[in-house]
């Protein structure tokens, strides 16, 4: 299964998507989701970010109405637009569930 | 003596409308006194996730078409309301001072209080009401 994941809050989603199991899993951090991009919570990484077999996006446009620029981004994580997410939400992953 | 109301905004913005909310309540209060023939002070303070409010450069109204929490808090600051932000919460995000927002470009004499959180404590204390948003 080829799933991709949206988080969309910055609290109680680390259980879940640590559950979680896919020949493909992508995760994609949009709205307040896209803190655990660029926040570095005494220093340390979020463990949202922290799945070492998933790809990881978040969207810019949410990143940039918050405040921060792709510059901020942990290094793990890729920064696309929105029509980028639209093209993966279709061609890459075949099944979307929400966080 | 009038009547100090505290508005303690606790989760980050956008996703929901909690913390504009809180701030358009606080800019209420300089009419209410209007009204109900007393006078209000708002106090806004802004602690935990709420801290992510005060980042500066939010570009809501390119993205989202929508007013940004940034424009809100430069208006009150614009109208001397004091407002209060966490600096243990500043410090847990690795948040600088100086991507904090500011108003002065809108003439404001005042700016964002970085406090301790013994701080937000005490005006919780010192305020007649607290309102958690």
């Amino acid at each position: 299964m080829r799933l991709g994941v949206f988080v969309s809050d910055l609290r109680g989603n680390e259980e879940m998507l640590d559950r979680l199991e896919a020949e493909k899993l992508g995760v994609f951090l949009v709205e307040n989701g896209i803190y655990h991009a660029v926040i570095k919570e005494d220093g340390k990484s979020s463990p949202v970010i922290r799945k070492e077999d998933a790809e990881y996006y978040v969207l810019t446009e949410d990143l940039q109405t918050r405040g921060f620029t792709s510059f901020e981004v942990d290094s793990k994580v890729n920064v696309v637009t929105y029509s980028d997410m639209v093209d993966l939400t279709m061609e890459t992953y075949e099944k979307l569930v929400w966080l | 003596m009038g009547k100090e109301i505290l508005f303690v905004v606790s989760r980050p913005p956008y996703k929901s409308e909690n913390p504009k909310l809180a701030i358009t309540h606080a800019m209420a209060c300089y009419v209410a006194d209007i009204h109900i023939d007393e006078e209000v002070e708002p106090i806004v303070a802004f602690v935990g996730d709420g801290a992510l409010n005060c980042l500066k450069n939010q570009r809501a109204q390119e993205f989202y078409g929508l007013i940004s929490t940034e424009q809100h808090i430069k208006n009150q600051l614009a109208s001397d309301m004091k407002m209060l932000v966490c600096k243990e919460d500043l410090q847990r995000f690795g948040i600088k001072e100086e991507q904090l927002i500011d108003a002065r470009d809108m003439g404001a004499e005042v700016d964002l209080e970085v406090v301790y959180f013994d701080e937000v404590l005490k005006e919780m204390e010192r305020c007649n009401q607290v309102m958690f948003f």
